[in-house]
């Protein structure tokens, strides 16, 4: 059993303090100090190296979906040559089921502008994007008002508290398309071309944006690293699960009493994260829990006995931590309708770029349709699952994948409610 | 050397290659559609999956690692990879679709769902005969579709551009046509819209497809998404034949296909060449086709009482022969031409010699604004080259009018004089005029004695391109005195092997009334006494280059093997005034 104590956790990210969206509050309370003492503070700070093996330490796991070490991904940056050098920050958040960022860019949108900015003088890179998707208007905003902010402040442009270190930070605004939150088509995305997946290798850290170094990091992992300057790598680690450390914005949502985020440790148990969320809503059974955006495979309530949010426990029913974006149904929940609709997602945003995901994700959502209107067969499920097969890791990117993990889970699953939905057909038994 | 290994073959390679160009050039086959060798690899049709592995070696000896049984140790890529952007590395292990049935199956399953939204017209579409989905369906494809639900729809019959038709609902998204306005023809007009299951290629909105080279798009369309507006629903891939050639209608002396049926050239397609035009060809020759087939002159002509009538051969042979024999030699002014090829030029000129005449002149024709920095020159002519090294005195137009002016009896060599603007219907007046032509023209129009010659379609004969490459046309259509059958240097359709000249399709109205330059020479020069004895542009071409010594080393079977050979030009006189 999990012995993370978050009854006794003080939130970082989401603090209780009000108008912290504003500079004055944000530096009352703390904020930029982080930034000055990398910049200014030789002797704590010999160097960007010196941030890069303390972000490493802390074992900031991206908390984007793949959850991969922050520290590890920015040491891939080869040595700076001079030239221009970029760090992309993700805000495109468009996994159905997540939408922690955006509080983040409504509440506290300095902690990522500071994360970032240190992120940006461990790597030694020159000029920051923060891409967030077309929907989140108003965030868009609030996050323009904010970079505007630091800029007035002397922490954002040319020689930041008196150092050598200077930097540009622009917003840049997406179309509403989900797959430019994966990292290589945002960057073409981000250099006003078509959101395409880029082949792999080159890497964005050999050549990302415009041909150049570019690391690519979720908005919330960026905003956490400003904790890790401020409290030191082993706070971090000490928080939560062992190998998931840190805290989490748990964005839950679906038939729970108080749906929204949550910034708790890493590593809670499911059940009682739906306790936190204010329990199940009208009293209802529990039935399935998505625990991590739409894309991570679905569980039933009886696997959840005993599993918390770190990806190491969820591995072990067969489920990811993704986003920590988690979709709570009751017993009332139509699985077959569920399914059709997460499909019907994939299908709307799919590039169109390779065949299987393109022709598959399609082909999925039109057999889902049929079993959900009752015009099914048995066979079909197989079928579902067949093609599911033909279109996993045969793609540029993990849109296929991303599309074919919950149709094959959600029928592996919960079979018998989509036979059920199928016609009673007898064949002919030759 | 660095070594891989193909389905249990070693090879050896040196430099960069991609893995799916590598077994291709090893004869071998990995089904494909988006890749294509003369732009970037996208990897997006996801057709050329192959299982991909390296063979470990040990750091400090070098030597591969083995195993307790003595295999050598693989350790493979986690998923199939596309061999179009996969790069041959030392070690390396593939194997294809021959040899791994996880490889087969992805190759079939990929080809089920690109089938699933296809519409599968192949009875009413062009590219049937000629399409890599259908062929590679039949060879790698799943026997039949688990598709039973409704395909998308998408916009058909949109006119792109003048050239260009689309039916989106036949694209299979490989982008090969967008990646063409890029990268080849840099114009990027063309884009791919839309998401998913629903995108195809277009223009933006309001804008045409009028790309100068937009045709091309419609050659690498592994589909019949692209089709060509002149060439839709004209002719079935496998009716027609297909014979080398080269555009005569620009001096780059681009590489092309004719593709004939029934004794028409029905399209002009471009072909490879990586020293000309590597895999493409501008519009502007693709239009040439129909100078083969319309308004060509049958029959020599001779004017009687001002008017052309139709004559005979033995008529022209010696009406020409008196003109000649009555005229002072230093009256008669032969006008060879740039637009002729290198053996019809010479055998003009060597008969010429014999009769003791001036050497024959010639005036180029540049046309300014025609050039790009790609496949078109402002020369518009496909030989002015071959002209200058036959040695034949190149004049500019007011030197040709004064030489015209003092002649008497003047021989224009298949050059549009008047068309063009070099002269005046006026200047030819009071003058015997005969001209060797191919089409009707201002200039046949203006002559006493008209004699209807073979054009680039009908005999085998070379030019020299602006950059001093000499190449040679094959024969891709009869004349009324050729027989595709008893020429073995001619293709041959399926109806031209099969059917016979009685067939209901078989038009003898195709088959113009006309001679090749130097079979014309023969039958003038034994007239006169003279001796000229031309069998084909073979054995002219193999008696200038014995001869000539800017031709050394030139034959049809070095031009064959090597696609050409680049003979050595004055640098100012490639590119002229």
């Amino acid at each position: 059993m999990s012995t993370v104590d978050w009854k006794n956790y003080t939130p970082v990210l989401l603090p209780d303090i009000k108008d912290l969206h504003k500079i004055d509050v944000y530096i009352k309370n703390g904020g930029y100090k982080a930034l000055k003492s990398v910049l200014t503070d030789k002797k704590s700070w010999d160097g960007p190296k010196a941030v890069i093996e303390e972000v490493k330490s802390a074992n900031i796991r991206g908390r984007g979906g793949a959850g991969f070490n922050a520290g590890l991904k920015w040491s891939f940056m080869p040595p700076a040559d001079g030239g221009p050098r970029y760090l992309a920050c993700n805000g495109d958040e468009s996994e159905p089921g997540t939408f922690k960022d955006r509080k983040i860019f409504e509440y506290n949108p300095h902690v990522f502008i500071e994360g970032a900015l240190i992120a940006a003088y461990a790597m030694e890179i020159t000029t920051i994007y923060v891409y967030i998707r077309g929907e989140y208007k108003t965030y868009i905003d609030m996050v323009e008002n904010a970079i505007a902010d630091a800029y007035n402040k002397g922490y954002i442009g040319k020689n930041i508290f008196g150092s050598d270190f200077s930097v540009d930070f622009y917003v840049h605004s997406g179309a509403g398309a989900y797959i430019c939150g994966e990292e290589t088509s945002m960057l073409e995305s981000l250099e006003g071309k078509r959101g395409y997946p880029r082949v792999k290798p080159p890497f964005p850290a050999q050549k990302g944006l415009w041909g150049r170094p570019t690391t690519i990091n979720n908005v919330e992992t960026l905003s956490h690293v400003t904790g890790v300057i401020n409290n030191g790598a082993e706070w971090f680690s000490g928080i939560g699960a062992k190998t998931h450390p840190g805290p989490v914005l748990y964005g839950i949502s679906g038939h729970v009493n108080n749906p929204g985020v949550y910034e708790l440790p890493s590593g809670i148990p499911v059940l009682d994260l739906i306790e936190i969320a204010g329990g199940m809503r009208n009293g209802k059974k529990l039935k399935a829990v998505i625990p991590g955006g739409s894309s991570t495979p679905i569980l039933r309530a009886d696997q959840l006995d005993g599993i918390t949010m770190d990806s190491d426990s969820l591995r072990t029913v067969g489920s990811m931590l993704g986003t920590a974006g988690m979709v709570v149904m009751d017993e009332d929940t139509d699985i077959v309708d569920v399914l059709w609709r997460i499909s019907h997602f994939y299908h709307h945003e799919s590039c169109g770029q390779c065949t299987p995901c393109r022709e598959g994700t399609g082909w999925l959502e039109k057999i889902l349709l049929k079993i959900k209107n009752g015009d099914g067969e048995v066979r079909d499920l197989d079928l579902l699952l067949d093609v599911t097969t033909q279109m996993e890791g045969r793609t540029i990117c993990a849109l296929a994948d991303a599309a074919a993990w919950p149709v094959r889970f959600t029928i592996n699953r919960f079979r018998d409610e989509f036979e059920a939905r199928c016609k009673k057909k007898s064949h002919a038994v030759a | 050397m660095p070594e891989i290994f193909i389905d249990g073959h070693r090879y050896e390679f040196e430099g960069d290659h991609k893995v799916l160009q590598f077994i291709q050039d090893l004869g071998k086959e990995v089904p494909f559609f988006c890749y294509h060798p003369s732009m970037t690899a996208p990897a997006n049709c996801r057709q050329c999956m192959v299982k991909a592995g390296q063979y470990m070696k040990d750091r400090e000896t070098g030597e591969y690692e083995v195993d307790e049984n003595g295999e050598r140790v693989i350790r493979w890529f986690p998923k199939l990879q596309t061999s179009c952007n996969l790069m041959a590395a030392d070690g390396m292990v593939i194997l294809t679709q021959e040899t791994d049935e996880l490889v087969q199956r992805a190759q079939k399953d990929n080809l089920e769902l690109i089938l699933i939204n296809h519409p599968l017209d192949c009875p009413i579409c062009d590219q049937a005969g000629e399409c890599p989905l259908q062929i590679q369906t039949y060879k790698y494809g799943p026997e039949g579709s688990r598709f039973e639900v409704k395909k998308v729809h998408k916009p058909k019959r949109i006119q792109l551009g003048p050239r260009v038709v689309l039916d989106a609902e036949r694209c299979i998204n490989c982008t090969r046509c967008t990646r063409f306005t890029q990268e080849i023809s840099k114009t990027d007009q063309l884009t791919i819209t839309s998401r998913g299951d629903k995108n195809y290629p277009t223009t933006a909105p309001g804008r045409e497809f009028d790309d100068p080279y937009s045709l091309n798009t419609v050659d690498i369309c592994p589909v019949g998404a692209l089709t060509s507006a002149d060439f839709r629903f004209k002719a079935r891939v496998w009716e027609m034949n297909q014979t080398p050639s080269i555009d005569i209608t620009n001096g780059k002396g681009t590489n092309i296909d004719l593709w004939t049926r029934d004794n028409l050239i029905l399209r002009v397609t471009p072909r490879f060449n990586a020293e000309v035009n590597d895999h493409w060809m501008p519009d502007a020759g693709r239009e040439a086709y129909k100078i083969f087939n319309e308004n060509r002159i049958s029959r020599p002509q001779q004017k009687l009482d001002g008017e052309q009538i139709l004559s005979s051969w033995n008529n022209a042979i010696a009406t020409l022969s008196e003109e000649i024999a009555a005229t002072d030699n230093s009256k008669i002014v032969v006008i060879a031409s740039p637009h002729a090829s290198v053996e019809e030029n010479y055998a003009l000129s060597k008969y010429t010699n014999l009769l003791g005449l001036n050497q024959p002149v010639f005036t180029p024709h540049i046309e300014e604004g025609t050039g790009d920095d790609f496949l078109l020159s402002d020369d518009v002519a496909p030989n002015a080259n071959g002209c200058r090294l036959l040695g034949f005195t190149e004049l500019d137009k007011a030197s040709i009018k004064k030489e015209i002016k003092k002649a008497e009896l003047v021989v224009i060599l298949h050059d549009n004089l008047i068309d063009r603007e070099v002269i005046a219907a006026d200047d030819l007046k009071e003058k015997f005029v005969v001209v060797f032509a191919t089409n009707n023209s201002d200039t046949s129009k203006a002559a006493d004695l008209v004699i209807p010659i073979t054009t680039a379609a009908e005999h085998a004969a070379s030019y020299v391109n602006v950059d001093g490459r000499i190449q040679r046309t094959y024969r891709a259509k009869e004349t009324k005195y050729t027989e595709r059958r008893l020429d073995l240097e001619m293709s041959e359709g399926r109806l031209d092997r099969y059917g016979t000249n009685f067939d209901n399709w078989v038009t003898e109205d195709n088959k113009i009334d006309c001679l090749p330059v130097w079979k014309f020479i023969n039958r003038i020069s034994e007239h006169s006494g003279l001796e000229c004895n031309f069998n084909d542009g073979r054995e002219i071409m193999d008696e200038i280059a014995s001869t000539l010594d800017s031709f050394t080393g030139v034959s049809y079977a070095a031009m064959d093997e090597q696609a050409g050979i680049q003979l050595s030009i004055k640098k100012e006189t490639s590119t002229s005034k």
